[in-house]
């Protein structure tokens, strides 16, 4: 992606997440069981799904770099995988502190929490690994394997919610069928999804151009 | 229920912090990286050995 692409891709994240605000906090009506702490939801929920899709990015691209052993390949992987633990460790943040007046408790060792916890930790020992090995092919060939092995935990985080009896509630979105939610609560909620979607491509988009300068600074 | 409006405000103000703070780490690398290849541009053409061509710069056999 270009400089200019990149740029363009930030000011539209910016945007889309103003407008995420006011729909979430103008917009969408109060909710009647929770109150409005339930408006975390529009940052809990799209971040979330953002670490969903920048695991499954390090997943598509380690096994894209073991096959042809690109150095663009593993840049991907390495930029989705940092951008993926800033947006887990947000996930879980803002869902704990969504889960002390709901639930009644920062943290409970539930089947989602502890997975959601577990691949935090995975993501985290991945960008580790690449920082303790100086060889930049050996890096990448290790982080490739772990980066794969990692991802296998996004399903069973998002399943977890149906395997087991958790405090979580299950999707309401990403489920077979409609959407159980009114379309007001919806359609906020969809936004702040785009939104925090082009937030990502943004951010991995400029996290590729300084590993690619890195590189070509030490080479 | 309670709106609980300060839980509300601890989320989104520690996305903000957080999201911000990665953001400003971006930028500043990538300031940091550009005022090191300035400065090794600057000291190549000081010195006056311009960087060989990549095709020279293979061992020899």
């Amino acid at each position: 992606m270009n400089l200019n692409v990149t740029k363009l891709m930030g000011w539209l994240a910016a945007l889309t997440l103003v407008a995420g605000m006011v729909m979430g906090f103008g917009v969408a009506p109060r909710e009647t069981t929770q109150g409005n702490v339930q408006r975390i939801m529009y940052l809990h929920v799209p971040t979330a799904w953002v670490a969903y899709l920048a695991f499954g990015v390090v997943l598509a691209a380690s096994i894209a770099y073991l096959a042809r052993r690109r150095a663009g390949a593993d840049r991907l992987a390495h930029a989705s995988a940092e951008v993926g633990v800033v947006f887990t460790g947000l996930t879980i943040a803002a869902g704990s502190i969504w889960g002390k007046p709901t639930w009644g408790t920062w943290w409970t060792w539930d089947a989602r929490l502890t997975s959601v916890a577990i691949l935090f930790v995975m993501y985290l020992g991945y960008l580790l690994l690449r920082g303790m090995i100086d060889d930049q092919e050996r890096a990448a060939r290790y982080c490739a394997v772990l980066g794969i092995v990692a991802a296998l935990d996004v399903p069973l985080v998002h399943f977890s919610v149906y395997w087991w009896r958790t405090l979580h509630q299950p999707p309401s979105v990403l489920k077979p069928g409609a959407a159980t939610m009114p379309p007001a609560i919806l359609a906020a909620l969809l936004v702040n999804v785009v939104a925090f979607t082009l937030l990502y491509v943004y951010f991995v988009a400029k996290r590729v151009r300084l590993l690619r300068a890195e590189s070509e600074a030490l080479a | 229920m309670a709106d609980h409006w300060n839980f509300v405000a601890a989320a989104y103000g520690l996305a903000i912090l957080v999201l911000g703070g990665y953001w400003r780490r971006l930028v500043r690398k990538e300031r940091e990286l550009m005022i090191a290849g300035d400065q090794r541009s600057r000291q190549r053409s000081i010195s006056g050995h311009p960087r060989s061509e990549p095709a020279s710069r293979h061992p020899l056999p």
